[in-house]
């Protein structure tokens, strides 16, 4: 470490930095296509299968709205324009929410500095 | 005497950086370790303060040839790509039962991806170091696709490298940390200390003790810890250490 951030962080009183400018919205977010290509991508749902068996984990940032909903469910409703029977069956089952819903938790975690 | 392997579907997001600092944060919580790497070339040796010049002996070299760093004992198995005998033998060394006497970490380079599921189905536990980058996220769906249900059930991930100060490498880390969940179990800061080190040939933590990658990578280590003592094929992080 150079000697003059370590001067610094011992006038302050601390160890490290810590960057704390978390500000985005999720409209920031929606910049990326490659994020929004990719939860179109249905082998991410093995994700669901394995949490499925895996025991519920509670952690202190978890939204048990978000948690509790299948990333198949997200992915389903990103697809509603153009998808296959199966999934258009539950999209309508669904309440519907748009993808953007984890978009939108993705910046409510940012703008808490938890992430 | 449990295995855990350590591959990440992408090179360069600092795979046997996480290996090394794996095995000196079980080392330090008791566990006998053994890490090997099975890279064809390897860098293993310098994140523990070795010149580039050492060469690991073989996993079935005598003790008395072994490479010991802080007790943790460094080994090489550069054929183990090819090498169908290289599970079996593992296991007749008796690396795939449960408990901290003798752990094995194995550092298995981005493209062996055969030998890396060969190995993790034998595993207490998959960690998976990639970094919050377009071109790794783009590469998860084929992780996920390759490794299945079953294997995704060892799969901890952990996000190496992370720079918190730019926009996109934020959005990047809260996308993985929506998409593993709970199967996150941290991410490593972006700490200029860390190639530091291997530049002035000496360990992280003797380098730069207040290094934020060190303390994140020991977070990780005392995360995967209980993994030593599973028995059961599906392993979850017991809480979620993920900035």
């Amino acid at each position: 470490m150079r000697i003059d951030a370590r001067n610094l962080l011992d006038r302050l009183g601390r160890n490290e930095f810590a960057y704390k400018e978390f500000e985005d919205r999720f409209s920031d977010l929606e910049l990326w296509p490659i994020l929004e290509a990719l939860l179109r991508d249905p082998r991410l749902q093995t994700l669901d299968q394995t949490a499925a068996e895996a025991p519920p984990v509670e952690t202190e940032n978890s939204d048990p709205e978000l948690a509790a909903e299948p990333l198949k469910n997200l992915f389903s409703r990103y697809e509603q324009h153009s998808v296959s029977p199966s999934i258009a069956k539950s999209v309508v089952e669904e309440p519907v929410r748009d993808v953007r819903a984890m978009l939108r938790h993705l910046s409510d975690l940012g703008a808490r500095g938890e992430i | 005497m449990p295995m855990i392997v350590c591959h990440g579907p992408k090179g360069g997001t600092g795979n046997t950086f996480v290996a090394a600092h794996l095995a000196m944060g079980l080392s330090a919580q008791g566990a006998d370790v053994t890490v090997v790497s099975v890279a064809a070339r390897d860098s293993l040796p310098l994140h523990f303060g070795l010149s580039p010049a050492t060469s690991l002996p073989a996993i079935t070299a005598p003790a008395d040839e072994a490479v010991l760093v802080g007790g943790i004992n460094l080994r090489s198995w550069r054929r183990a790509a090819e090498d169908l005998d290289f599970v079996p033998m593992l296991n007749e060394l008796g690396y795939f039962q449960p408990g901290k006497e003798r752990v094995l970490v194995v550092d298995v380079p981005s493209g062996d991806t055969r030998l890396a599921r060969r190995l993790i189905e034998h595993a207490c536990a998959h960690v998976c170091t990639i970094n919050a980058q377009p071109d790794t996220l783009a590469l998860l769906p084929q992780v996920f696709g390759e490794a299945g249900p079953e294997g995704l059930a060892r799969t901890a991930f952990v996000i190496n490298a992370l720079d918190e100060t730019r926009r996109l490498g934020r959005h990047g880390a809260a996308f993985i940390r929506e998409l593993a969940g709970q199967r996150l179990i941290g991410r490593i800061r972006m700490d200029e200390a860390v190639p530091e080190a291997i530049a002035t040939l000496q360990m992280l933590g003797r380098y730069a003790p207040a290094s934020v990658a060190l303390a994140d990578v020991k977070q990780i280590a005392e995360a995967i810890a209980p993994t030593l003592d599973s028995t059961t094929n599906s392993w979850v992080a017991p809480v979620s250490l993920a900035a």
